[in-house]
């Protein structure tokens, strides 16, 4: 086996995706202490940083804004990213307490081209989704872990040299508890080697059994009981925003990652999606709901995301936005229409059927509309709109203008011109119409097509050959 | 100053015209301007026109005195080439009626190349036409507007080059009291069993009239 760590150090700022231009830290509070466990890059240039008292950030930085630590937040964080990194493996799982996923890379390492590849698409993949965070290789979970905490450590990728390979890395790397990690401080023990020399039955005399435990799976003497995450059947996200949003434009950052996080587990689980739905939350008004569809199955989280914000430039917010909710019911076969195999035609006709689900997103579906052809005698019925692509007419076409009008009573009748031409409908189901239809010239010189109707003897403009 | 040299040599003459011939942004007054066209089906309406056909990557404007008289089957061959030979979507953007599927198929139009957009705002047809041209798909768009303002049709002619694609943009008669962007305009009269078209505009073309014979319908 051999599992990639990532660990995220700031995950509880990076979970509420701060604007990058204030000052923003979050704190976390024991008692009447609260204190700060995480700062932005605003912060940094202040000289505000991670363990500062609040009051002293405060004092030192009068306009940054702290935000309390929110726990479920992390958590449904975590389980995003577990459920992105399923792109890279079959086998993920995350500990909330100490912000780390994990997964299973042997199993992909042919696929991937070795650890490496695996590593820096890992490394690539979190930096897009904007998320700070350290990568570590090794053979067992734990392991792996502690490399995570380390900058720039090296990969283990053998498990007979492990113990070996761990010896010289610092000690404060370990997971230990508070006391465990002073008490051996005070023993004088620097590196996880001198740790793993000490002798076991008096250590879990001395120090907690779960420590022994702890190290056994380190060096992988006993298996690690973590289970795999799974992620859910049905995608759905939600985003609670820092602050209200008022604009449109202001939901975009938070929803590029929503859907960056969508392609991840839409190439984990080998699938895609042609609708979506965007719920956005209102202090005291209904929520807002979105639908985005494409025409053909869609992974991609950029392509989605312009879907997305074409929509949304469209929409006016009756409210602040709350939060963000993104949900998919639905999956469907990706099909081979986004292999990058397909041929220069091809290609066309899918940058075409892009164009216009961009088009639709931004006018709405009913303003992008295709023509097809209906078995039906009166003309008004002998066209519809047709969704994809639409059967050649079989038979000869009756001549008919290019232009159809909704049937507009005439009272000035005009000259008339050739023959009429009957059409008669419908007296087999109770809707009985019979039309005589005649070409005729307005004294504008347009040429109308005008119908008499059978049973009330009115004139009727019904088309025009433009 | 070449003006007041009568006794230019043959020979310089000659490379000058070489020169000029060369340069084919240079019109000369003569023959039309060598740029990529479609032919309208219509010898004598592209004897006025530049490239002798509609212009690709320009805008022409059509100017129809009133709707009905025939000004989309000027259009018609020139269309169906494109969504027939060249297999490209022809854009129909907010037209004034329903685009009756039935005559534009029995005009030789695949239905599956015409793309019927009926955004709700002018603005908005604007910008879906851009779009459109600036992919550089659609083989030919056709836009209904009723906006005034030179910018938008400036910034059509813009996309329309680099869409390489046909765009017109069909205006009331109000419109031709103003000058306009587009490289070609035509403004169009009913005749008797035809369409004269008065080439009001055609840069790298000529001015003229044309009498289009059309198919007496029905």
């Amino acid at each position: 086996m051999l599992y990639l760590c990532m660990s995220f150090p700031q995950l509880s700022l990076d979970a509420r995706q701060p604007p990058a231009d204030e000052p923003v830290a979050v704190t976390d509070r024991r008692g009447a202490r609260r204190w700060l466990i995480g700062c932005n890059s605003a912060c940094f240039s202040a000289g505000v940083r991670p363990g500062m008292d609040a009051t002293t950030a405060l004092a030192l930085l009068p306009s940054v804004r702290l935000i309390e630590r929110s726990r479920p937040r992390e958590g449904d964080a975590l389980k995003s990213l577990a459920a992105w990194a399923e792109q890279f493996s079959s086998w993920t799982c995350y500990d909330a307490e100490r912000h780390l996923v994990w997964l299973e890379v042997y199993s992909g390492l042919r696929y991937f081209g070795g650890v490496e590849v695996v590593r820096s698409r890992v490394e690539h993949g979190l930096a897009q989704l904007g998320y700070e965070a350290c990568c570590g290789v090794a053979p067992t979970l734990e392991a792996a872990a502690v490399l995570a905490r380390i900058h720039d450590a090296p990969t283990i990728e053998g498990s007979t040299d492990l113990v070996e390979a761990l010896a010289p890395l610092p000690m404060a790397a370990l997971a230990l508890q508070e006391d465990v990690s002073d008490a051996f401080a005070g023993l004088g023990l620097r590196t996880i080697g001198q740790v793993l020399a000490l002798p076991r039955d008096s250590m879990a005399r001395r120090f907690d059994p779960d420590l022994v435990d702890y190290l056994d799976r380190l060096t992988g003497r006993r298996r690690d009981p973590r289970k795999p995450f799974r992620a859910p059947a049905k995608y759905r996200r939600t985003f609670e925003l820092l602050g209200n949003v008022e604009t449109t434009e202001g939901l975009l950052f938070p929803l590029r990652r929503i859907l960056g996080e969508l392609q991840g587990y839409l190439i984990g689980r080998d699938t895609a999606v042609q609708e979506l739905h965007l719920e956005l939350v209102h202090d005291g008004a209904e929520p807002t709901r979105l639908q985005v569809r494409s025409s053909r199955p869609l992974r991609d989280g950029l392509r989605l995301f312009a879907l997305v914000r074409e929509r949304l430039e469209r929409t006016t917010l009756p409210q602040p936005v709350e939060a963000i909710t993104v949900t998919v019911d639905v999956f469907v076969p990706l099909g081979d229409t986004q292999l990058e195999l397909i041929e220069g035609g091809q290609r066309k006709d899918r940058d075409w059927e892009d164009l216009l689900d961009t088009l639709r997103a931004r006018m709405g579906d009913i303003a992008v509309r295709k023509l097809g052809l209906q078995d039906q005698h009166l003309p008004e019925q002998a066209w519809c709109t047709v969704e994809g692509k639409e059967r050649q007419p079989d038979g000869t076409l009756p001549d008919r203008p290019l232009w159809l009008l909704e049937p507009r009573q005439v009272t000035l009748l005009p000259q008339r011109m050739g023959m009429p031409e009957r059409i008669e409908s419908g007296w087999w189901d109770g809707e009985d119409q019979q039309r005589d239809y005649f070409t005729a010239e307005s004294r504008d010189g347009a040429k109308l097509w005008l119908y008499r109707d059978g049973a009330t003897g009115g004139w009727f403009l019904h088309g025009l050959w433009a | 100053m070449l003006k007041n040299s009568p006794t230019l040599p043959v020979a310089r003459a000659a490379v000058l015209d070489q020169i000029l011939r060369s340069q084919t942004r240079v019109w000369r007054g003569y023959g039309t301007a060598a740029v990529p066209s479609v032919a309208t089906g219509l010898v004598a309406l592209d004897r006025l026109l530049p490239g002798c056909g509609w212009p690709v990557g320009a805008l022409t404007e059509i100017l129809p005195v009133c709707e009905g008289i025939g000004e989309l089957r000027l259009l018609i061959p020139a269309l169906q080439r494109i969504a027939c030979d060249q297999a490209r979507p022809v854009v129909l953007i907010r037209p004034p009626y329903i685009p009756y599927a039935p005559a534009w198929a029995r005009a030789g139009l695949p239905l599956h190349r015409l793309v019927w957009l009926q955004p709700s705002t002018d603005a908005e047809a604007q910008w879906a036409a851009e779009q459109i041209l600036r992919a550089g798909i659609a083989g030919a768009v056709l836009l209904w507007s009723t906006t005034t303002a030179d910018m938008a049709l400036r910034r059509m002619q813009l996309s329309a080059e680099e869409g390489h694609a046909l765009c017109f943009v069909f205006r009331g008669p109000r419109a031709l009291r103003n000058a306009s962007p587009a490289a070609v305009r035509l403004a169009l009269h009913p005749a008797t069993d035809a369409l004269r078209i008065d080439v009001v505009k055609a840069r790298g073309g000529h001015g003229g009239s044309v009498l289009c014979p059309l198919r007496c319908a029905a």
